[in-house]
């Protein structure tokens, strides 16, 4: 905990001269709290430990990209966490209706797609507040999954199902992999085609992106959607991981996403952030927490610490943008 | 007592750009200092640093033979200094006479509550000065550039500072304000105020100013009565060669119409407006502020409905309020007069500002083609000389009128059919003026419809293929070139020859 204090001046300088400054502490404060944490821990270090590390934050990598695209828009995504739970309940409920795992995988991306569509709707054609929709759709997917899975849990031994949070190939989990290839998919979609171009120019401006011919107001619909589909691969994912579907799976998973993106550099005004700021926000991020565990540090101050972090991001953040202004 | 602020070597830099080296400068109370130089030379730095708004990394500020420190905006207060920036500064939430009165508030007797009757009386007299019939109580963000620039000189005005410092105060007025504001800095000269002028509007500064400075790259190079030195002289020494004068060629206009305004009707805007734009011309529309223009273009570029009349445009009729991105599709392009509320994207590169409308042109496979983008990136920047120091910077960093270069850049491609400019050289420098009116020239030679509106007389007659004169939403009358009469148009404007009711 004391690192992430000390280092507050350097990380300053950091966002002053771009974001590789940035990524470059990020990586820097990933190997000293690991370093850390392996000296308080000597199990911490283990490849089986990195192994369960990485899995655990498998969901928060892929929710965080998720999250970084609606945050370059300036908005934000709470319902991420409610919609995994709901997601996963359509996915279950079709496998265990159908039989047929591919098109359980199918309609929990596609439930997940329905509530990020529904958020778009509302925040990109009719101009909501994207804070007050995605609260609102927070509540109501919770409540969606509360009444799929009658309020149980259900359990799923489908192996197919199961593969992808569950499966290991010796010490690394397959997921791991496999959202290495969502990111670099995501990556070419931001940086290589005209719809990423167009994320970054929604949230930086989103009047001049109008005129420009942009259509900005159809950007965001579908942005929203691919953080809803991402949140319904998630829901596969925790599915695999944990042999069951349950309705209060996600929970705080919209927290965790916000604090690693913010922690990875993204701008809560938009316009200004990378995927690979996200990573390696997730990652020091997953290794903080982790660690706590690992280290035996009381559950209960875990979120006490967790409110500190994102509060002492959004203050240094807030501190650079300052200097900026200048 | 005479007052005078003297700025002693001051210096500046931002990462690898020197924006100010060893500069001196000083203000004297009773007197006009102008400073001119090309976009980009350090103008605005240098007075956000006697400002307060940016701290110099060398230097000292004297007044009247005192250092003084400036370290923050309130200081300059402090000290009788007012700012007009050059981007609007006014809070765009609060109300008119909330922005005038922001920070000097006046209350109802010794009570803390705010006098706001006795505020929108003291805002409204003022506004009646510059003919602006504006409710103080409406908010800033409802307003058209013009009028933001008139609230945040009265704002200046009202302060009762001492020294005032104008950083292209005349960009967004037209002629009617203009001369109204050159009425008041007379007065305010008269009662032993200091004004610093920056302007690129050369016979502006020789009309008002006794002191003229040239920057070039952050160095001062010239300081000079302006009775002891002339407009070419100055224009001359802020590049160090002649300006290459833009001269109108001759040319034959098809007679294919591009674009057929018919009895063109909005409410308060405008009303029976017609005309119509054939290819290669260029048709500029001049009035006064109010004269409905900036909405002409914009029930144009498809941004408006609920207008009367037809736009045909190629031919078809266009349907209202189809939105700016099936006019991109189509061959338009536009820039707009509010340069930050919708012309950039402060957050994003200067690349990506210049590309976003090609971005599909430049597309093979649903991947950009980076090496297309870097090549029209790389050539509108090297055609209107913009200042930056790479097209990876952040266009927020670049000055006033390079920001402005951006804007118009980001259109010039072959599939340019109709281009609409909302006051297009606002804040541009003299040299790279010439610059711009020969590239609307080549536009127009090739074949584009071009749609002006400027406020400028004498940009109008410098450009125009034909002028049609507005006043309050009505065309007044239309001029083709050469045959211009300057004091007609200024009376038509006024609204001195009304009703002619020409149609175009
Ligand atoms: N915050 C900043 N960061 C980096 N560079 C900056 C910043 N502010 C200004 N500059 C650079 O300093 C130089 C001077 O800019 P300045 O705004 O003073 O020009 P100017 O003379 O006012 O030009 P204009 O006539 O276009 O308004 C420019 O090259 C600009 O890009
Ligand atoms: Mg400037």
């Amino acid at each position: 905990m004391t690192s992430t204090v000390t280092v507050n001046p350097t990380a300053a300088k950091a966002a002053i001269s771009g974001l590789t400054l940035r990524y470059l502490v990020l990586a820097g404060l990933i190997v000293l709290a690991s370093v850390g944490f392996s000296l308080a821990n000597e199990n911490f270090y283990s490849l089986v430990n990195i192994g369960i590390l990485l899995r655990s934050i498998a969901v928060l990598f892929l929710v965080s990209m998720g999250m970084t695209f609606v945050m370059l828009t300036g908005g934000i995504d709470l319902s991420v966490g409610s919609n995994v739970a709901f997601a996963g309940g359509v996915g279950v409920i079709t496998l265990t209706t159908t039989g047929s795992a591919p098109l359980g995988f199918l309609t929990a991306i596609l439930a997940g797609m329905a509530i990020g569509t529904i958020n778009g709707i509302f925040i990109g054609r009719l101009k909501l507040s994207a804070f007050m929709v995605t609260l609102a759709t927070f509540a109501l997917a919770r409540g969606l999954a509360l009444v799929i899975y009658d309020a149980t849990s259900i359990n799923v031994s489908d192996p197919t199902f199961l593969w992808l949070g569950g499966t290991s190939w010796g010490n690394i989990p397959v997921v791991i992999p496999f959202v290495f290839c969502v990111f670099v998919a995501l990556s070419v979609l931001l940086y290589r085609t005209p719809f990423g171009r167009n994320v970054y120019a929604a949230g930086a401006n989103f009047n001049t992106a109008f005129v420009l011919g942009r259509r900005p107001e159809r950007s965001v619909v579908w942005i929203y959607a691919l953080s809803g589909a991402l949140a319904g691969l998630s829901a596969i994912v925790t599915v695999g991981r944990v042999s069951s579907g349950q309705p209060w799976s996600g929970l705080y998973l919209e927290f965790d996403a916000i604090t690693a993106v913010i922690l990875g550099g993204t701008s809560l005004f938009g316009g200004r952030g990378r995927l690979l700021g996200t990573i390696l926000g997730v990652l020091l991020y997953g290794i903080i927490i982790n660690g706590l565990v690992l280290t035996g540090t009381n559950p209960y101050l875990q979120s006490l610490i967790k409110g500190m972090i994102l509060l002492g991001v959004v203050l240094l953040d807030s501190w650079t943008q300052r200097g900026k202004a200048a | 007592m005479n007052n005078r602020i003297d700025m002693k070597g001051i210096g500046k830099s931002f990462f690898a750009t020197r924006a100010l080296d060893n500069v001196d400068f000083s203000s004297v109370a009773g007197e006009v200092h102008a400073l001119v130089g090309l976009n980009g030379a350090g103008k605005s730095t240098l007075m956000k640093v006697l400002g307060g708004v940016i701290q110099r990394d060398q230097g000292v500020i004297e007044l009247n033979g005192q250092p003084i420190e400036i370290a923050a905006p309130v200081d300059a207060t402090k000290h009788g200094v007012a700012m007009i920036h050059q981007e609007y500064s006014l809070i765009n939430e609060l109300t008119v006479a909330d922005n005038i009165f922001l920070g000097r508030e006046l209350f109802i007797g010794g009570t803390p509550f705010l006098n706001k009757r006795e505020m929108a009386r003291r805002v409204r007299a003022q506004l009646d000065r510059f003919g602006l019939d504006l409710d103080p109580a409406s908010p800033v963000r409802d307003l058209n550039s013009g009028e933001k620039q008139i609230v945040e000189i009265i704002r200046a005005l009202m302060s009762d500072s001492w020294l005032i410092v104008m950083d292209e105060p005349t960009s967004a007025l037209s002629e009617e304000d203009k001369e109204r504001l050159f009425g008041f800095i007379r007065r305010m000269k008269a009662e032993g105020v200091a004004i610093i002028y920056i302007s690129h509007h050369m016979p502006e500064i020789f009309g008002i100013a006794e002191q003229v400075t040239v920057m070039r790259d952050g160095k001062i190079v010239l300081s000079e009565r302006t009775s002891n030195t002339t407009e070419a002289a100055v224009i001359k020494t802020m590049t160090g060669t002649e300006l290459d004068d833009f001269v109108k060629p001759v040319k034959t206009i098809s007679d294919d119409v591009l674009l057929d305004v018919r009895g063109l009707t909005h409410a308060h805007a405008y009303q029976d407006v017609s005309f119509d734009l054939r290819r290669g011309e260029i048709l500029v529309l001049t009035g006064l502020r109010g004269c409905g223009a900036p909405e002409l273009a914009k029930a144009i570029f498809g941004l408006t409905s609920g207008y009367e009349g037809t736009i045909s445009y190629r031919g078809t009729t266009l349907r209202p309020g189809r939105g700016p991105a099936a006019a991109v599709r189509d061959g338009m392009g536009m820039v707009t007069e509010n340069r930050d509320k919708n012309g950039i994207m402060a957050a994003l590169s200067v690349r990506d500002n210049i590309a976003l409308p090609f971005l599909e042109k430049a597309t093979r496979g649903g991947l950009i083609n980076a090496a297309k983008v870097e090549a029209v990136v790389a050539k509108a920047i090297r055609e209107t000389s913009t200042k930056t120091s790479s097209p990876d910077q952040e266009i927020r960093f670049l000055s006033g009128g390079n920001k402005q270069k951006i804007c118009f850049s980001r259109w010039l491609d072959e599939d340019l059919e109709l281009l609409i400019l909302l006051e297009p050289t606002r804040g541009i420098d003299v040299h790279a003026k010439a610059d711009i009116y020969r590239i609307i020239e080549e536009l127009a030679t090739r074949g584009v419809g071009v749609l002006i509106l400027s406020y400028e007389i004498d940009e109008v007659i410098m450009l125009a293929d034909r002028v049609i004169t507005l006043y309050q939403g009505r065309s007044v009358a239309s001029y083709s070139h050469p045959d211009f009469d300057k004091d007609k148009m200024l009376a038509d404007m006024a609204g001195a020859n009304l009703p002619a009711a020409a149609h175009a």
